[in-house]
């Protein structure tokens, strides 16, 4: 880190015509909203998001800071940074609230660089669990079943079900954030996103129940029909196994190829035993 | 096959291939770049929106875990379903009407390229160290302008190795295909028909089961199970 970046900096902070500290605007803030859909654009194994945080505070720093103080505004905002894509909307809001707080010489800039650092590891863990581990597989879970039951439309529905979320907690983390700086925290809480994604594992279950029993009515349906309605049985054992394959941290490729492999020798051994099953 | 029809098609895929690339590790993460909305929008670009969402609908269940978890790299199901929907929809296009046994093939052909792009995915992160020493580089001499163009620089990269994989991929996969299919004999095209119908639909749905964090779900979805195949018997549903 600089020097520059680690002493307060109120003098080298950009003043307002009538001499108070400058605030950055509800535009400056959609502008830094806007870059921050580009936040893994520059991902790299170092640093990882840091590229992209720094990019979407660059408007804000603009309007805070000039000359040296701006370079040294941006280095603090290039150190290692690894978060949640959607939460980071949070974390950049508060940083903005922070760094005018810093331009006008309220706080020392080794505050804001203490609160990414804080920061960045439980609002990712809210993001992965909430987003990735829970909307996701609920939202496409459930518009799977609807694809497979005829309903063409689903996709676009999950589209909008999983966008509805996502774009509402980033844009709303953003302006919380800017107006709670550190207390985003406790927004975040009254969120109850933990809570949700708990709820969403319990339903996801009913599409993928759903999603099965379609599938095994498409298989009775098939040329690679066993007849007696034996389908679904087959396809409920056939997952019970992999289930319990995948508990046993087997990955998806060599579960495929190994079934696949034995499902191919066991049908054309049979067909050589016994020609007329063929 | 007449070759200008197939570029002009391998153009379509590059292109939704780069736009999806984008999406999944670049820009916006919206979600087009799941299997079941990446590969209907191919379907759409090549004409056949239904083969799209049917095969979408399995490779979504099949990489249902494939998600990216702090700085976890995961296998890229973006690449290894636009290329198993670019094999399947230029096969139905420019050959014959794919079957199952076409989508089995073209699954089993297409899936190791989610441990590959991985790989490159991994690639790209250590050739992006580049960009942030560029980004500190710059700050330090008071260069703040070149900070506005890094992504651009690191988008750009995810779009170009999506767009050239996603329809060398389908390219290659269709002459793979093209040329496998006919031999197939009767009891292995029956086989693979079998694989396609049974093993792919169960491991996708182990998959979303595995994803499940509570037990009473799966109570759930056992009860659905069996209430939709009762419902199915009577022609209660679809």
């Amino acid at each position: 880190m600089s020097a520059a970046a680690s002493s307060p900096a109120p003098s080298s902070a950009t003043p307002a015509a009538d001499g108070r500290p400058v605030r950055v605007g509800a535009f400056t803030l959609l502008r830094v909203l806007w870059r921050s859909f580009f936040f893994l654009a520059a991902t790299n194994y170092e640093r990882m998001q840091n590229v992209g945080f720094a990019y979407a505070m660059l408007p804000a720093l603009r309007r805070l800071y000039r000359g040296r103080a701006l370079d040294a505004a941006v280095q603090r905002h290039l150190a290692f940074f690894n978060s949640h894509p959607y939460m980071a909307g949070a974390l950049l809001g508060a940083a903005v609230r922070i760094e005018e707080d810093i331009a006008a010489g309220r706080r020392a800039p080794l505050e804001v660089e203490a609160f990414k650092r804080c920061m960045m590891g439980p609002f990712a863990a809210v993001g992965d669990s909430f987003f990735w581990a829970s909307l996701r597989p609920f939202g496409a879970a459930w518009a799977v079943a609807g694809v497979l039951s005829g309903v063409w439309w689903a996709p676009v529905a999950f589209l909008l079900l999983y966008n509805l979320f996502h774009l509402a907690v980033r844009g709303y983390g953003l302006f919380a954030g800017y107006r709670s700086a550190e207390r985003i925290i406790e927004r975040l809480e009254r969120l109850e996103l933990v809570r949700l994604a708990d709820r969403l594992h319990v339903v996801v279950g009913v599409f993928i129940g759903a999603s099965g029993a379609l599938l095994a009515d498409r298989a009775m349906r098939s040329t690679a029909r066993l007849g007696d309605g034996l389908e679904p049985f087959l396809l409920l054992s056939l997952t019970l196994i992999f289930v319990l394959c995948i508990k046993r941290e087997m990955a998806m490729p060599p579960l495929l190829y190994g079934f696949s492999a034995a499902c191919i020798a066991l049908m054309v051994g049979l067909n050589a035993l016994f020609p007329l099953m063929g | 096959m007449e070759p200008e029809t197939v570029a002009l098609d391998l153009a379509l895929i590059a292109a939704c291939g780069g736009l999806v690339g984008l999406d999944r590790r670049g820009a916006f993460q919206v979600m087009i770049s799941q299997p079941l909305v990446a590969v209907p929008l191919l379907g759409m670009a090549l004409g056949d929106l239904e083969t799209g969402l049917w095969l979408g609908a399995i490779l979504q269940l099949l990489w249902m875990s494939s998600m990216l978890f702090g700085a976890n790299t995961p296998p890229n199901e973006t690449l290894s379903s636009m290329v198993a929907g670019g094999m399947v929809l230029l096969y139905g296009e420019h050959i014959a009407k794919a079957d199952v046994g076409v989508w089995t093939l073209a699954i089993l052909l297409a899936v190791p390229l989610g441990p590959l792009g991985r790989r490159i995915d991994e690639r790209l992160e250590r050739i992006n160290l580049g960009l942030s020493q560029r980004a500190l580089a710059a700050a330090a001499e008071g260069r703040i302008e070149v900070l506005d163009r890094l992504p651009w620089v690191g988008l750009a990269r995810v779009f170009s190795i999506h767009a050239a994989l996603a329809a060398l991929g389908s390219g290659v996969g269709l002459l793979v295909i093209a040329a496998l299919h006919p031999v197939l004999d009767g009891a292995l095209l029956a086989a693979v028909v079998t694989v396609g119908t049974y093993v792919l639909p169960a491991l996708g749905l182990a998959v979303t089961v595995s994803l499940v964090r509570r037990r009473r779900s799966i109570l759930l979805g056992l009860i659905t199970f069996v209430a939709v195949i009762v419902m199915l018997d009577h022609g209660g549903v679809g």
